[in-house]
């Protein structure tokens, strides 16, 4: 679904992701980790098209992002770390702003709305201007609206960022539901017991490389860390790199 | 006072660290620029003052009198200016920036946060005014053979004018904190401040400078005079700062020098002190009041965008409709769009007082000649209007501009879109200003017809230019992008906008005199005019189309390069 080919992103000296490649099926949830600072929002922005990396190629479902970018987002639903919505907008107005632009139908888009809107607890807010929304709110505005179009890839940079216990968990489950119906979940987190749950596959990354991807059992393997959590593995390899 | 001093510590070690910025090249552009743009204006108001003061001195009586109205001009302009300018500083210090909630919760009394604040707004507001205000009293030094002490005096007095013009702007914004609704007070601070300038500039066009032009309004040389003397209270900061100016300049009594300077300290001391007080008192429930309060969206306004028009795509109606809800919900952009009304109801009152009957030239000639200036007058309104409103457009998409770029919609689509919106009432607008200003000067069907074509083509010029430069330099990150209009890139769009207007009207010029002329005395053109005229216009068309193409093509490629 998704394939990374030696991505490489500069921001002046310092180089924010460097040659990544890596592949990830359908209906995987795969997790990317890493210090601040390693790349991984970068990484993530690549994916969604938002930034043009300096070299290198990425692939949506066989569609080439950087020379075919309309056709390769309309099946992606970006989910960003910081909800920067349209402040001026009612929720409401901004689905329905998000339905236009992905071209959608718009009665049917707006009835899937109405259900996401009830399902996260927003009904009888959709109405008000974003500006009045606290954080996990807008970010729960942003999740709907990247799911308005039945993305087959979401792309979440750190998704529980803002959100409450409840909220959490329903996007935990929320993540898993989809990925059983075959979506394909890009998630970057610093909770590592969130992507030894959650994730089918992880990703480490540390100043802008890719360290080690694998399933958590690969993962041990590597740096033989027998039975033990993400968090040990974790630190293994970026420890040891720092050294 | 020593509360203000880590403050101050964070701004110099801010300037100190922009040498880490990642823009360096850019950066230096921008000084040399700043410069260079800095050395001329200041040079220009030097040699203007002093040919103008030299003048003055070689007219027995009346020129001192004059030079000294002038001096009194000044200082009065300049106090307005400073007001205007701390009002709008001093807002957004006390109630909008955004380090306020980190000031706020730090462990200062409101007395304190507000000299820290104050002393901060001191300087932003005045420096420019005491910068380019230099040239002036160094040309009145020169042309008056003043003593050194002279300048150092003139420095004193306008820096203590610039804390009295703060001090008064502190009490105003303090205690419309306290007065004003909650919620309401960013938008009512803000509509107070352009209400004063409105004030300011309505006030300046009612004293109707063409009418000193006037002799026959005069009964007497005694009255004439008696209208140049300086009369002016004793309650006033400009009449203390001119006093002790003045008097310095012709060596006047010390004494009186040091009195006019002390009532200038006594009375920002008061101000300083005043503002402390009701800083202690409001600051701090005032600071809790900005906060928006909830707006509820009325039912008209939800109805807005339910429908669909089917002959446009839906993301072009998604973006169109976003942009108007957003620029009729942001309470910032009313005040400014009263600014602009009111700026264009003096432009078309200056038409309407034109006294062309009263000049030798024939009154057909001059309407002509005014209608076909007037071309380039209402583009370079129109400059400033696309500086404050297009210039900006891009970057009030602000952080929320993510959802932009990683939309399926490609980046070109979406800047046509903002051209769109804007050219549409832009180019409503430059045709009513060009058509009534026209009407008032009862110009003939084929000047009229000139008119409006050539705002035809050079509203899109001028919109798509603003667009592209808001790309070139966009400020996504600035806390509000609408001053970026001030900075390097807004003032290199008026610029540039500016200069092609000029080069269009030369262009015009020409064909246009041959145009009128064979219009006036019914003559038909030779074929060399025809040709000429032909080609000029040709040329215009596609220079003006070109610029948009280019203009949209540069702005779409930065956006797709944008990080």
């Amino acid at each position: 679904m998704v394939a990374l080919e030696a991505v490489s992103k500069s921001y002046g000296p310092v180089k924010a992701v460097d040659g990544i490649s890596l592949q990830v099926a359908r209906g995987e949830i795969f997790g990317l980790i890493g210090p601040n600072g390693a790349g991984k929002t970068t990484t993530l922005r690549l994916m969604g098209g938002i930034i043009l990396p300096d070299s290198g190629r990425i692939f949506i479902d066989g569609i080439p992002l950087i020379t075919h970018p309309v056709a390769a987002k309309k099946l992606i639903g970006f989910i960003p770390d910081r909800p920067y919505l349209y402040e001026k907008l009612t929720g409401w107005e901004f689905l329905q702003f998000i339905a236009d632009v992905y071209r959608l139908n718009r009665p049917q888009a707006m009835k899937r709305a109405e259900f996401w809107l009830e399902m996260f607890g927003l009904d009888g807010r959709q109405h008000d201007l974003v500006e009045s929304y606290s954080h996990g709110m807008k970010q729960r505005l942003a999740i709907t609206a990247a799911l308005l179009h039945d993305p087959p890839l979401i792309i979440v940079d750190e998704p529980m960022v803002g959100l409450d216990p409840a909220g959490a968990k329903l996007v935990r489950d929320l993540l898993r539901k989809q990925a059983k119906d075959g979506k394909t979940i890009f998630l970057s987190t610093h909770t590592l017991s969130l992507a030894e749950e959650l994730c089918n596959r992880i990703g480490i990354i540390n100043h802008g490389k890719l360290m080690a991807t694998g399933t958590m059992e690969e993962l041990r393997q590597l740096v033989q860390a027998g039975e033990g959590h993400l968090e040990d593995v974790f630190f293994k390899l970026t420890t040891e790199e720092m050294v | 006072m020593t509360v203000s001093l880590p403050f101050w510590r964070i701004r110099l070690q801010s300037l100190k660290n922009e040498r880490f910025s990642r823009e360096k090249t850019n950066r230096y552009t921008r000084y040399v620029f700043w410069g260079t743009i800095g050395l001329c204006f200041w040079a220009f108001v030097f040699f203007l003052f002093y040919r103008v003061l030299n003048y003055f001195r070689q007219v027995e009586i009346l020129g001192d009198i004059l030079a000294m109205k002038l001096l009194y001009m000044i200082i009065v302009t300049c106090f307005g200016i400073l007001i205007l300018s701390n009002l709008i500083i001093m807002l957004s210090k006390l109630y909008l920036a955004r380090d306020l909630n980190l000031v706020f919760s730090l462990p200062l009394s409101g007395r304190e946060i507000f000299v820290t604040r104050f002393w901060e707004t001191v300087v932003d507001a005045s420096w420019m005014v005491l910068l380019f205000g230099f040239p002036i009293f160094l040309s009145y030094g020169i042309v008056y053979k003043s003593h050194f002490d002279f300048y150092l005096l003139s420095l004193a007095a306008m820096g203590i004018l610039c804390v009295i013009a703060s001090g008064i702007s502190a009490v105003l914004t303090l205690l419309a904190g306290a007065i004003l609704p909650a919620g309401r007070l960013r938008a009512g601070l803000s509509l107070v401040t352009v209400l004063a300038v409105v004030a300011v500039v309505v006030a300046v066009r009612l004293l109707r400078p063409e009418q000193l032009v006037n002799p026959d309004r005069f009964m007497s040389v005694a009255y004439y005079l008696s209208s140049l003397k300086v009369s002016s209270s004793p309650l006033l900061p400009t009449t203390w700062a001119y006093d002790a100016i003045r008097l310095a300049l012709r060596g006047g009594n010390l004494l009186n020098i040091v009195h006019n300077l002390a009532l200038s300290i006594t009375g920002a001391a008061t101000l300083v002190y005043l503002g402390a007080w009701l800083a202690d008192k409001y600051l701090r429930r005032g600071f809790s009041r900005a906060e928006m309060v909830k707006r509820k969206v009325t039912k008209r306004e939800k109805a807005w965008g339910e429908k669909r028009w089917p002959f446009i795509a839906p993301d072009t109606q998604a973006f169109f409709m976003k942009e108007f809800k957003t620029f009729l919900r942001d309470q910032s952009q009313w005040p400014q769009l009263v600014l602009v009304l009111v700026l264009i109801g003096i432009y078309l009152y200056n038409f309407s007082v034109l006294p062309l009957d009263k000049t030798p030239i024939k009154t057909v000639y001059l309407q002509n000649v005014f209608s076909f200036l007037n071309i380039g007058l209402a583009a370079f309104v129109l400059t400033a209007i696309a500086a404050r409103f297009v210039y900006p457009a891009l970057s009030l998409e602000g952080k929320a501009f993510w959802i932009v770029l990683s939309a399926p919609t490609e980046r070109k689509r979406f800047i046509r879109i903002k051209f769109f919106f804007y050219l549409l009432p832009l180019l409503l607008l430059s045709e009513m200003l060009i058509v009534s200003s026209n009407l008032l000067l009862g110009v003939d069907p084929l000047m009229m017809f000139i008119s409006v074509g050539s705002m035809l083509f050079l509203v899109p010029m001028i919109t798509a230019l603003a667009l592209s430069f808001g790309a070139l330099y966009p400020a996504f990150h600035h806390e509000n992008p609408v001053e970026s209009v001030t900075s390097f890139g807004g003032i290199l769009y008026m610029i540039v906008s500016s200069m092609l207007v000029v080069f269009i009207i030369a262009l015009e010029a020409g064909p246009v005199y041959h145009l009128c002329m064979a219009s006036i005395r019914r003559e038909s053109l030779s074929l060399l005019q025809i040709l000429w005229a032909a080609f000029t216009f040709s040329f215009v068309g596609f220079l003006c189309l070109g610029t948009v193409v280019l203009s949209l093509q540069k702005g779409e490629r930065h956006l797709k390069f944008l990080d």
